[in-house]
């Protein structure tokens, strides 16, 4: 056979496959294991854990409230970092209910509208959860308590705090816990069940968000490469491109490195599947299945980011001016998991 | 060259191998790539917030760059960072009203109006042609304030109900929310218009943007001189930078002549932040108004960036083109005559600064033209030359993943009062009262195919 025979008959080949559609293929492949650990084990999880937290940090502020000490201020601070892990390591699924029931806002609204805060400790108003959760979401949620706990420069003494303040803390820290419970009650199986989208995606009376089981793992990689591209080339770009403390987010906690951390384990988490002492499968295991050097890569690259992150001297406040090398370093790290992400995974995921 | 013959014989007998029966099968997936070489596939809930695929590698930085302008927070000012929001507002950010960019969720509560607004106007016009504003509250209802300020009124709703009977038999209740304006800072003008707005999504603007007027054009028919009772009218706005009239595109009534002018007027009057193109608050002459002068409160470079971003999003193409239901709904599509304003196709022109935009062959499904939508959805409101019966033909791509990306609370039409696509179509009336009649005559497998076909886009 020559050379333009074989060609003729590959052409033919190419296009009869090809005449197959994407949406002809049934679904022979069943992801059901990797989306079923990744909804429950992960992301119902991590909700979870986010107002078990959220709780903790009220009755912290309680106790600081009930009896203003060095230890109380300290447990209430902690208890605050505390809160602040799951609420990171949800940030590489920030899809669904806290964007489309406006949840987001109430709870990570940044920057803080320091002028409104102060009017409002300043005015006659009872502060009820009530009348938080009518404020807009610059005056709420994570940072403005962040900003009552820590102070401008993370310094606060306990005998600093107004009676207003704690008013206000605990009226605050009530709303964060509400808006947290109403963003796990919207995943919860027994409460509005939006997980059930994603367990049973593809399937009969289901199909309205998913209509397979690709179009999750679809969601979720790109989920995790909108966290990846937000902790490189925002939440660490800005204030380094700008040297600007201003722009840092988690700044009068001096918690920002460990924000970072915590947005790339929520990369970990679904893409090895696991949370805390979890075991299952996640995307790895599809991914090693097609190109297990692509897996093993990325796991490294996963790691590599967050021991960078976590390597970084001093606080990120500082470091933005005296340890650059290792601040690029991190953001440099944290785009490879990116890159890796966006230009190897997601077309594996896409072609499914 | 005997070869070459041969393979492109095998080529054409494989391409007719893929569509047997040929006449409508070339039409029905010719628009898969809805968005031209913008397109990609997938159906998601953050399928709306991808970057157009054939960007330069620059021009994906400088999208990336954007997508946080979108998402910036306003404050108070004065402040270190995003201040100048309000004093009077709707929401602080973009994508507070264009949630995960698609079409804004209806609100559950008067509490929080999510990206639904009110614009205002008295009888008359401005020396542009456009709406006159209502003095003490301007042309669009700010229902939010900073703090110490008062918001111009809270807005309430109830519904009024209609049936409407198939000609099988079967009916739709079809419900409508009436807005008040309650607690006004100021005693309202009774002689009041008001128009309600949801604010739509945002992919394919940049598309839309570069379709050449003489295409728009041709299509205008403002006598019906075909006399199909379709009449097509350009709208013509005002355009602030060029200080001149220019065919309107952008809004509900194709107020806004660009995406530029478009992102300046959601910064002025959606959040209260000035900008090169509005250097003057919305609070202008009003009590709220506040004594700094720090306006602008955004600069050239990020009015450009927001701007960029709703140019340089990715149009999802469409899904289930082989199933036949939706094979026969595109059918009836057309054979109702929806395509006379849901206008298929355009090539767009050459982008200015964008090639990415420049001669892509797209489906918007609009011909970004002004038609009368008859009385049920008429907001009785004019806005330069469209009149109180008139809207812009809304583009239809991405219509399909509406509550993919919304959730269920995203809901159609100009005030987001259809809950289904079935109820969309049913609140179609004046040049599109033939097609609508048609639709109800329907079977309901057909009736059901033709929503298919929309679920497709």
């Amino acid at each position: 056979m020559n050379t333009f025979r074989l060609l003729a008959l590959l052409t033919l080949g190419i296009l009869i496959s090809s005449c197959k559609k994407e949406d002809d293929v049934v679904q022979s492949t069943d992801y059901s294991s990797v989306i079923q650990n990744i909804g429950n084990d992960v992301i119902l999880a991590t909700y979870a854990e986010l107002d078990a937290k959220t709780l903790e940090l009220v009755a912290a502020l309680t106790a600081l409230e009930n009896n203003p000490s060095q230890v109380n201020i300290d447990k209430a601070r902690q208890a605050w970092r505390d809160a602040r892990v799951p609420w990171e390591e949800s940030e590489g699924f920030l899809f669904g209910p806290v964007d489309q029931q406006g949840i987001d806002p109430s709870i990570d609204s940044w920057p803080v509208n320091q002028p409104d805060l102060d009017a409002v400790l300043a005015s006659p108003y009872t502060l009820t959860k009530d009348y938080i959760d009518g404020l807009d979401g610059t005056l709420k949620g994570f940072h403005t308590i962040e900003y009552l706990i820590f102070g401008l420069d993370g310094n606060k003494s306990f005998n600093d705090f107004t009676p207003r303040e704690f008013e206000y803390l605990r009226a605050c820290s009530q709303s964060l816990e509400g808006a947290t419970r109403q963003l796990y009650y919207a995943w919860k199986p027994d409460q509005q069940n939006f997980i059930a989208n994603i367990l049973n995606a593809g399937q009969q009376g289901y199909t309205a968000v998913y209509p397979s089981q690709k179009a999750v793992l679809e969601e979720i990689v790109n989920g995790l490469v909108v966290i990846a591209d937000e902790v490189a080339n925002g939440k660490i770009n800005d204030p380094l491109s700008q040297q600007n403390i201003n722009l840092e987010e988690s700044r009068f906690s001096a918690n920002s490195k460990q924000d970072f951390a915590n947005n790339i384990r929520s990369i970990r988490n679904a893409y090895l599947g696991v949370y805390k002492n979890t075991t299952g499968v996640g995307l790895s295991s599809l991914i090693a299945a097609k190109n297990a050097s692509l897996d093993a890569k990325l796991k490294q690259q996963i790691d590599e980011a967050i021991n960078a992150i976590e390597g970084i001297q001093g606080t990120f406040t500082t470091a933005i001016f005296n340890d650059k090398t290792g601040v690029e370093l991190a953001q440099q790290k944290v785009r490879n998991v990116q890159q890796t992400l966006e230009s190897e995974v997601l077309p594996i995921i896409s072609n499914l | 060259m005997k070869y070459l013959i041969f393979v492109f014989a095998i080529f054409s007998v494989a391409i007719l191998g893929c569509k047997p029966d040929s006449e409508t099968a070339v039409q029905e997936d010719e628009d898969l790539k809805l968005g031209g070489e913008t397109s990609i596939t997938g159906a998601y809930i953050q399928v709306f917030q991808q970057p157009a695929p054939n960007m330069s590698a620059l021009e994906l930085d400088l999208h990336r760059a954007a997508d946080r302008a979108f998402g910036d927070k306003f404050v108070t000012a004065p402040a270190i960072i995003n201040g100048g929001l309000g004093p009077i507002f709707n929401q602080n950010a973009c994508e507070n009203c264009h949630v995960s960019n698609g079409r804004s969720p209806f609100p559950e509560s008067s509490q929080d109006l999510r990206g639904l607004l009110i614009r205002l106007s008295v009888a008359g016009s401005d020396v542009h042609g456009g709406p006159l504003n209502v003095p003490n509250f301007g042309g669009q209802l700010q229902t939010k304030a900073l703090f110490g300020k008062t918001p111009e009124a809270s807005l309430t709703w109830q519904y009024v109900q209609e049936v409407k009977t198939f000609l099988d038999g079967e009916s739709i209740s079809l419900s409508k929310p009436v807005f008040v304006l309650e607690n006004p800072y100021e005693p309202l003008p009774t002689e009041m218009m008001t128009s309600p707005r949801i604010a739509p999504p945002v992919i394919g603007l940049g598309l839309l943007e570069a379709i050449k007027e003489s295409d728009i054009m041709a299509l205008t028919d403002p006598e019906d001189a075909d006399k199909d009772g379709i009449s097509g009218r350009a709208n013509q706005v005002w355009d602030v930078k060029n200080q001149r009239t220019a065919l309107g595109r952008f809004g509900w009534k194709a107020g806004q002549p660009d995406l530029s002018q478009q992102t300046a007027a959601a910064y002025q009057q959606d959040m209260g932040i000035t900008n090169p193109l509005f250097p003057i608050e919305s609070s202008l002459g009003q009590s709220q108004l506040d004594a700094l002068q720090d306006d602008p409160e955004i600069n050239e470079a990020t009015l450009k960036a927001a701007t960029f971003y709703t140019q340089s999003l990715a149009v999802p193409q469409r899904r289930n083109t082989t199933d036949p239901n939706v094979i026969e709904g595109k059918k009836l599509f057309f054979e109702l005559k929806c395509g006379s304003c849901h206008h298929y196709q355009f090539v767009t022109g050459d982008h200015p600064e964008y090639v990415f935009l420049s001669r892509q062959t797209i489906f918007p499904y609009t011909d970004l033209l002004l038609h009368d939508m008859g009385d049920g959805l008429a907001d009785n409101r004019p806005e330069f030359l469209a009149n109180g019966r008139e809207w812009r033909t809304p583009p239809l791509w991405g219509l399909g993943l509406t509550q993919v990306v919304g959730g269920i609370k995203a809901r159609y039409l100009h005030d987001g009062r259809a809950a289904t696509l079935q109820e969309a179509i049913m609140w179609h009336g004046g040049e599109a009262e033939q097609s609508k009649e048609q639709f109800r005559k329907l079977s309901k497998s057909e009736r059901q195919a033709l929503v298919s076909f929309l679920e497709s886009l």
